[in-house]
């Protein structure tokens, strides 16, 4: 069951510092070893992370394919470093960052899934968030849902109406097709999205709620 | 462009979310003192646009696509401030729920892309939209702040990454321009598009740019100037050349070189810090300092004279 209010906070508190002590330790980037109390961190971490998303009702199978997925993000970033860093330490680095990354991205990721959208919202509040950012970051993701829709479904529309070309063609071969209609679809989306919160808000207003 | 956890030190993480905190606080201020209030629903859409813009890929060729970053989208449709505040909540969302930026990196991308492309591309696209005017001048100001936005957002992120010991200062910098200078063509290509079309059907909607003269729009553009000198510094020192300049190649031929002597000793000798030992990230660092420098004397100057003139004129 998703936590709320206190308990909410407590998690993602807690989340947060964990994910902090793993970013944090040392990976041997400055050409020092790394420590053994790093990657004792680095496996706690991970396996709370793991915990968390079993917790959050993800089988353990599926709990180790969510990280999995985060494998490409830090690899990203950790092959260069490692290529970069004195031919005689690169595995080690490579390793470390690997390690490090990995488990302070996994014990985010599960602390999202545990709490989901809404439970991240009562604990940043509940944890004194500004109350103007929490109420933007709130009906963000009230009308993320709802754009996101939007959005398939007129990339869908432009598709169909232009079979064996995609939603557009390329920017080298048709740049000027390709930049408008990007502009005259993302102009459309916007037009839709603040014509609904303006509603929204008048809707509001007429009921009572203050300006 | 967006940096996940574990890759920035200790150090790097407090001032990032320093900077970070101090821009949104300065942000959400500005906001609570506007003359016209924006209900958060609005802005809310505003940035579940700029996020789902994001996940719009465009084909630029066979195999390769982009897409919009949406910062200087968000500073010509709310102003500088609230683009700041969408931003935030953007990278937030991003970092939260998608695993797209780290979050003890969040600091770093909100330093970045939030604050600094935010408060870049309006201080460009204010300055030549208000040299233009009419609509015409908003779109075309809109594009040179999104491009001016994205290289501004890359230094920052090199600066970072080269700040944290990750990277050798000068190769990431170098990689970082190169392939942002082709991302920030595509950035200002798309802005425009939208903009345009914003511009033809709904003008009004444009009101960011000329969001007004006031204290709050003043110090964006001062903050998006200064951050984008920042960003040149830590950018362009680097890449100084070490040969010597027309006066000094000429003391050498004349001779008269080895009588050049200082009058007192200067803090960063040819433009490095002594604590740091690292010449490139030495030299960015000095270059930044120095524009602090300049900065904060030509603030206190200004001042000066305005309070000077303020005496006369009583």
């Amino acid at each position: 069951m998703m936590p709320t209010g206190r308990r909410a906070a407590g998690v993602l508190a807690g989340g947060l510092a964990l994910v902090l002590a793993a970013a944090l330790s040392p990976a041997g980037v400055d050409g020092r070893p790394v420590p053994a109390w790093s990657w004792a961190i680095w496996i706690a971490v991970f396996a709370c992370a793991l915990r968390v998303f079993v917790r959050a009702g993800l089988p353990f199978p599926e709990a180790l394919r969510r990280a999995g997925w985060l494998v490409p993000v830090v690899a990203v970033f950790a092959v260069p470093a490692a290529l970069l860093a004195p031919a005689g330490a690169r595995g080690p680095v490579a390793a470390a960052l690997c390690c490090r990354a990995l488990a302070a991205t996994s014990m985010g990721a599960a602390v999202a899934t545990w709490l989901g959208p809404s439970g991240i919202v009562a604990g940043a509040r509940y944890l004194r968030m500004p109350v103007r950012l929490a109420d933007v970051l709130e009906s963000t993701l009230v009308s993320l849902a709802v754009v996101l829709r939007q959005v398939r479904a007129m990339l869908r529309a432009r598709e169909a109406r232009r079979p064996g070309f995609g939603a557009w063609g390329d920017l080298v071969s048709r740049p000027v097709d390709t930049v408008r209609g990007f502009g005259r679809l993302v102009a459309s989306l916007l037009l839709r999205a603040l014509e609904r919160a303006e509603a929204l808000e008048q809707a509001r207003r007429a009921r009572g709620g203050e300006a | 462009m967006h940096i996940p956890d574990g890759f920035l030190s200790a150090g790097v993480t407090g001032v990032t979310w320093a900077t970070a905190g101090l821009g949104v606080a300065a942000a959400l201020r500005a906001e609570k003192t506007d003359s016209q209030p924006m209900p958060a629903g609005m802005l809310g859409a505003t940035a579940a646009c700029v996020f789902a813009a994001q996940l719009i890929n465009v084909p630029v060729a066979p195999g390769v696509s982009g897409h919009l970053i949406g910062a200087a989208l968000a500073a010509a449709l709310l102003g500088p401030w609230r683009a700041v505040i969408v931003m935030t909540v953007v990278l937030a969302v991003q970092a939260l729920l998608f695993q797209d930026g780290g979050i003890t990196a969040l600091g770093a991308n909100i330093t970045d892309m939030g604050l600094g492309a935010s408060l870049t591309a309006y201080a460009v696209a204010s300055l030549a939209g208000r040299r233009m005017g009419s609509l015409r001048g908003l779109v075309v100001g809109g594009v040179l702040g999104a491009f001016a936005a994205t290289v501004a957002a890359a230094a920052l992120t090199g600066l970072w990454l080269g700040l944290a010991g990750l990277y050798p200062l000068r190769p990431i910098v170098q990689i970082l321009f190169v392939s942002h200078v082709a991302v920030g063509v595509l950035e200002a290509a798309l802005t425009g598009a939208v903009l345009a079309t914003v511009a033809r059907w709904r003008p009004d909607l444009l009101r960011g740019a000329t969001a007004g003269n006031g204290p709050a729009a003043l110090g964006a553009i001062v903050m998006g100037a200064f951050g984008l000198a920042v960003a040149i510094a830590a950018f362009l020192s680097p890449f100084a050349s070490l040969l010597p300049d027309g006066l000094d190649r000429a003391a050498q031929r004349l001779g008269f070189s080895a009588r050049a002597a200082a009058s007192w000793p200067a803090p960063f000798p040819d433009y490095l810090v002594p604590f740091i030992a690292s010449a490139g990230i030495a030299t960015a660092v000095a270059g930044i300092l120095g524009t602090v420098c300049a900065a904060v004397v030509a603030w206190g100057v200004s001042r000066g004279v305005r309070s000077a003139d303020h005496d006369a004129h009583r």
